[in-house]
């Protein structure tokens, strides 16, 4: 677009890295970073096209996060250590909630933008998402597994909210691209800034076994209503009655009742237990790795 | 039971909430009148308010079905009034007078019936089990372990499932005493506790290890107990008993030592059953169950199952501490937007499951080929099977609309349908032991993936396992280990069909057998066995010889050559007799893949159709080596295929020169390809554009090739749509490495745009008709109704394309989501498809009406006739009579007034009872017209029929390659 997001960066005097994916808009990009002495980068490159899942070369604007932070000068630091590198930008709407999912198997397994450390997101998402991501237990059709990850794997906050009139039309159809949506206000287009929490690995969960922590909340909440007994001994995970009452979590909550850290503690909880040592448990997460990667 | 106040507080509800009373509610009060031997003066009102109500008393005893001693019942009521009454004679049949069939029904005539050897045996059990090919592999001893193991696992789980089972319905029992109210508690008492029981066990053992989506697996426990309790029914009411006498009576037509007869097999059928004085007592009363009940049952059963079974942990790996677990368990799949339940057994039970290597296979007793001639079809519901209940027509979940249009109309007209799918039926089939016997070896050694024979899982690599748990492998190891998974689940399903296929081959190997036949709703026919029929693939086709044999005379042994020709998918372009001459030059080859199939020069495992093309060789070389080849009785069906037979009919439909030509319905000395002649067509306006300077015409110099264009042109007649011909031409273009991919997009825009041109140019009048039918189907679906025609046959068609939406069934194991095009909303047309589906469907309503009128003619002349839809198959003897019916009929059909009966049809339906239109809601819908308006734009179009071309129609009659 007209660049509102990287002059803004630039009038704040930080340095900019940008990343253009069209490569039309490029020159002009380019002129302006020759002017400015060093504080802009521009690569050819799509944020959202980084360390495509298909093998074989990576063609641009696809690009590897690798190469990207050696072009950035940005060195990998440990996790607990400071942000190392701050992201701005707009989620496209288009499969808006899996470019969503993908950052978020990213984070869990600290993998792509996550390999250097707990980089900082400030993303526009549409309001609808954004509700998603901070709702609470009980809160019906918010509640989904998506909010139940983000909120163990991020502190959330909302840093503004802009109405989508401030937005320039889609030109064929004169209207917002923007999706209608039944059970979730969805007016604006909402800053949020994501910063992945300093001790998400201290306990049990780590980058190993964390998809069998997406797995398993996923599972749970496909049918928000049902009973967490029922989904465990459905698991055929027989003594799920004892592991409960362990948790001091009620025999009838229902899996929607649970808060995100009900879940993490049920996981290592059952981590521990080495429930999932059962073998079918980890065929069925790496199946689902399958699915998720489309 | 003789409780005459019960009926008639029945009767009183029925009659406050408006209902009438129908004929049957007449039957059900004379029948409780009857049995209490009630006063002359009860029966008398009765009688009297059935004349009140404009019924006759005849109407009972010709109309109702009744079941066990019911009929006599009624009789004794009315015998109290009327000491004299006598059962009406059975109605007088009736002969169908359609003008296409007036040859077939009228003649003086004789019909001979192939005389084969069998016996008389029935199906009187729903599953069949049968030793799988694999049993005559050695037994290891950690089989026998396994084995051993599992059958204590079986017996204990039964126990268990019982007990489950018992409990969950005392438990409702009580729900019932209480609240009064348990939807499923009287389906769980019809049948006895162990039937239940045996129906979750076969469940249990034919899971595979991939698991399988709930509402899949519900919807076959529920119908499993629905066909138990049918079959209950019909041993209880004494049906199977009357079929069985009159079905005894019956074969005498078909066995060994007939005589022709007069009577077509329906005809024998009905005239057997007014003899026996059954009437319509064979039927039983419809009594189909709810899709929504099927699923909540099988919901319940699953339930059952999930919850009982139980192995213990260490059975494979006596190390680990001794606990139960749950043999199945329950997880979600989830795919993008949407998410489906799976049931999948633990690994622990696949294990025993594939250690144990069990060869028996259980099938239920209508996926096996019948052991003697079906029961022919004399109505839409009685028919095919003896036991199983099996539908004329096939039909979507749920949709009825079928069903009641074949039952309202009058039956006679159904009669040339049901006759032609009578004559199919009949065909009897043989196995051609030899090829069955190489085929079994190859299957039992490691298969053949290059002749389609599908190698075990055990032969797919697999990768080698690093240390450590799975979860700390690194990704390229699980990425190689999915991609193991993935082609392992492909090959086991493959695996499995094929082990079926073989299995019941093998299992009918010395006997003579049946395939019996139902249609879609266009008409199209299909056989019903589900794994082993003769449309099947290639391994399967040539596996099948007819029963009955015939001398090969003059010319079969050169049709058995020209047919091995055509198998191998060489000489396409060339005329017959090229053909022939190639098949004698190549003798050698020929003789050298018969003696010695996979020691020789193996010459047959290079052509497209391998396994029928090695069947072929060895007839051949029986043949010729015969000392009078013209003599040697030959069981080999020869197939004759329509060129683009979609287009073909199209053609003949709009009379269009050009096209017509091009689908080989004009004589010509070689066969003509449509494909070439489009391709011809589309370089010349390429080459036209170059020349003016379009920038893409250009870029496409030397791409423009039959290979680019096929598809789409096959496609065109099932109405693929410019957006999905564009795709088809740029997955085309990217599988040529030369062509240049940034100009993908705009080549495969123009291609599809210039195929589409040049197809209006050679079929002009076939692009107006295929415009006139979505145009019509369109207006007709946006005013709410559904689009239905009646073939040239007769036979009635409803397009079953609904609007709906998807319901839930919950229980606390999970919801299975039912639909979506389970649940309709309101019958509602989907207009989108309706639209879409007409020129296509119409097509097929003719090719099938085509193939029947063929086949009820083979019949006359006493033909071996059956088809996989444009291909038909007879002895090589009959190849030249059979070209000339197929070719008669097919002239006959399209001298019909086919668009102007279809126009009037229509015009009648939708345009005289203009109050009865109810309006669809929605953007594209005439809100803002007025009726009238709409009314005279839907009279409009259907009135206008499409011109059409002048090309002469009894030029197919001499050409030799409309079918070849």
């Amino acid at each position: 677009g007209p660049g509102v997001l990287t002059r803004t960066l630039l009038n704040a005097g930080v340095r900019v890295v940008a990343l253009e994916s069209n490569s039309a808009f490029l020159p002009n990009l380019q002129s302006l970073e020759n002017s400015l002495d060093g504080q802009l980068k521009v690569i050819y490159g799509d944020f959202f096209r980084l360390d495509p899942l298909v093998t074989g070369t990576v063609k641009p604007p696809a690009l590897s996060s690798d190469k990207l932070f050696e072009s950035m000068g940005v060195a990998a630091v440990p996790w607990r250590a400071d942000v190392p590198v701050k992201v701005f930008g707009i989620l496209p709407q288009v499969r808006e909630r899996n470019k969503l999912w993908r950052l978020l198997f990213a984070l869990y397994e600290c993998s792509s933008i996550y390999r250097c450390g707990r980089v900082e997101l400030n993303i526009f998402i549409s309001e609808k998402e954004y509700k998603v991501l901070t709702s609470k237990p009980g809160e019906a059709k918010a509640y989904q597994a998506l909010t139940v990850l983000w909120q163990v794997g991020c502190e959330i906050q909302l840093l503004h909210k802009e109405p989508w009139s401030s937005f320039v039309t889609n030109m064929k159809s004169r209207g917002l691209a923007v999706q209608k949506t039944k059970w979730l206000p969805n007016d604006h287009l909402c800053l949020v800034r994501l910063t992945p929490h300093q001790n998400l690995f201290t306990g049990s969960l780590k980058p190993t076994n964390s998809a069998t922590f997406i797995f398993m909340v996923k599972q749970c909440l496909a049918k928000p209503r049902s009973k967490l007994t029922d989904r465990l001994s459905s698991w055929s995970l027989d003594n799920g009655g004892k592991l409960l009452r362990e948790l001091e979590i009620p025999q009838n909550a229902e899996t929607r009742d649970l808060y995100p850290e009900d879940y993490r503690r049920l996981f290592e909880a059952l981590q521990n237990s080495s429930e999932f040592a059962e073998t079918w448990f980890n065929d069925e997460v790496m199946e689902s790795i399958r699915n998720i990667n489309l | 039971q003789g409780c005459l106040q019960r009926i008639s507080r029945l009767l009183c509800m029925m009659e406050s909430v408006g209902l009438q009373r129908s004929l049957d509610s007449y039957a059900a009060v004379l029948e409780c009148l009857g049995r209490s031997q009630s006063s002359t003066q009860a029966v008398w009102r009765c009688l009297q308010q059935l004349k009140n109500d404009g019924f006759h008393v005849d109407d009972l005893f010709q109309k109702c079905l009744f079941e066990e001693d019911e009929k006599e019942m009624v009789l004794r009521a009315i015998r109290i009034v009327q000491p004299n009454y006598q059962l009406p004679p059975p109605p007088s049949p009736q002969t169908c007078k359609s003008s296409l069939l007036q040859d077939f029904y009228s003649k003086e005539r004789m019909v001979s019936y192939p005389k084969l050897d069998f016996s008389l045996w029935m199906e009187l059990d729903n599953t069949v089990t049968i030793e799988s090919v694999e049993s005559t592999k050695p037994l290891t001893p950690q089989a026998m372990r396994a084995r051993s193991v599992l059958s204590t696992l079986r017996s204990r789980w039964h126990g268990a499932l019982l007990q489950a089972l018992h409990k969950s319905k005392r438990s409702m029992a009580k729900l019932r005493n209480t609240s009064g109210y348990s939807t499923l508690y009287p389906y769980l008492c019809l049948l006895p506790d162990e039937e239940y029981v045996g129906i979750m066990m076969q469940i249990v053992n034919s899971l595979s290890p991939q698991g399988e989506s709930l509402a899949v697996l519900a919807r076959e426990l529920g119908s499993k107990v629905y066909n138990r309790y049918i079959t209950q029914r019909k041993l209880r009411s004494r049906q199977l008993e009357k079929v069985r006498a009159v079905y005894e009576g019956y074969i005498h037509l078909l066995a060994k030592d007939s005589q022709p007869e007069e009577y077509l097999p329906r005809e024998y059928w009905e005239k057997l059953v007014a003899e026996a004085g059954f009437g319509p007592a064979l039927n039983l009363k419809d009594c189909s169950w709810p899709y929504m009940l099927l699923m909540r049952l099988g919901m319940h059963m699953l339930e059952l199952l999930v919850e009982a079974l139980r192995v213990p942990r260490n059975i494979l790996n006596p190390r680990l501490e001794p606990r139960l677990i749950p043999v199945l368990y329950h997880i979600y799949s989830f795919h993008s937007s949407w998410q489906v339940g799976l049931i999948k057994p633990h690994p622990i039970f696949s294990q025993l499951v594939s250690d144990a290597g069990e060869t028996l296979l259980t099938f239920n007793s209508s996926a096996i080929p019948m052991l003697c001639p079906p029961v022919p079809w004399t109505s839409p519901h009685f028919g095919a099977y003896i036991l199983s209940d099996t539908k004329l027509m096939r039909f979507v979940e749920g949709v009825v609309q079928h069903q009641q249009l074949l039952e309202q109309c009058p039956q006679v007209q159904l009669h040339p349908v049901l006759d032609a799918l009578n004559q199919l039926g009949n065909c009897a089939w043989k196995i051609n032991r030899p090829v069955l016997d190489i085929i079994i070896s190859i299957f039992n050694d490691k298969g053949n993936e290059k002749l389609d024979i599908p190698p075990p899982v055990s032969e797919v690599p697999r990768p080698s396992a690093p240390p450590g748990s799975s979860s700390s492998w690194s990704k390229a190891h699980k990425q190689e280990l999915l991609l193991y998974k993935k082609k392992a689940a492909e090959v086991h399903s493959m695996r499995m069909d094929a082990l079926y296929k073989l299995s019941i081959a093998n299992h009918v190997r010395d006997k003579v057998f049946w395939f019996p036949h139902n249609m879609d709703f266009r008409g199209r026919t299909y056989p019903c066995p589900p794994y082993f029929n003769h449309l099947g693939n290639d391994v399967t086709r040539a596996i099948l010889l007819f029963a009955e044999g015939r001398p090969l005379g003059p010319k079969g042994l050169d049709w058995l050559k020209i047919h091995l020709v055509n198998l191998t998918g060489l000489k396409k372009k060339n005329s017959l007799q090229e053909r022939l001459e190639y098949a004698n030059e190549i003798m050698e080859e020929i003789l050298d893949s018969a003696d010695r199939p996979l020691t020789g020069r193996r010459w047959w495992m290079k052509t497209d159709e391998p396994w029928q093309a090695l069947a072929c060789c060895m007839e051949i070389a029986k043949a010729s080596r015969s000392p009078d080849p013209a003599a040697y009785i030959s069981h080999f069906p020869v197939h004759q295929d329509g060129s683009c037979n979609g287009l073909q009919h199209y053609a003949a439909l709009g009379r269009d020169l050009i096209g017509a030509m091009s689908v080989n319905l004009m004589p010509c000395s070689v066969p003509q390809d449509v494909y070439s002649a489009v391709a011809q067509q589309v370089e010349e306006f390429r080459k036209k554009d170059a020349e003016q300077g379009v920038k893409i015409a250009q870029v496409l110099q030397g791409f423009v090739s039959r290979k680019v264009v096929k598809q789409t042109v096959m496609t065109v007649v099932y109405g693929v749509t410019r957006y999905g011909g564009r795709l088809q031409m740029e997955k085309r273009l990217k599988e040529i490495d030369e062509f240049p991919e940034e100009y993908l997009w705009e080549a495969s825009h123009y291609l599809v745009k210039q195929v589409f041109n040049g197809i209006k140019e050679m079929f002009s009048a076939t692009r107006d008709i295929q415009h006139w039918l979505t145009e019509s189907a369109k207006l007709i679906a946006q005013s709410g109704q559904t689009v239905e025609w009646v073939t040239p046959l007769g036979l009635p068609i409803v397009q079953p394309y609904y609007r709906s939406r998807s319901t839930v069934v919950s229980t606390w194991l999970a919801s299975a989501v039912v639909g979506p095009r389970r649940v309709w909303v309101g019958w509602k047309p989907d207009t989108v498809k309706q639209k879409n589906a007409f020129p296509p469907n119409f097509i097929h309503s003719l090719d099938s009406t085509h193939m029947m009128l063929t086949a009820l003619y083979c019949l006359r002349q006493g033909l071996t006739f059956v088809s996989v839809h444009d291909c038909y198959w007879t002895h090589a003897l009959t190849v030249d009579i059979m070209n000339q019916i197929c070719r008669q009929q097919f002239v006959a059909l399209h001298s019909e007034k086919i668009l102007q009966d279809l126009s009037q049809f229509m015009l009648e339906k939708y345009c005289r009872a203009p109050l009865l239109i109810c309006f669809s809601s929605g953007s594209s819908s005439p809100g803002r017209e007025t009726r009238a308006q709409w009314q005279k734009k839907l009279m409009e179009q259907l009135s206008n029929v499409p011109k059409t071309g002048d090309f002469n129609l009894k030029e197919v009659m001499d050409s030799t390659y409309f079918f070849s």
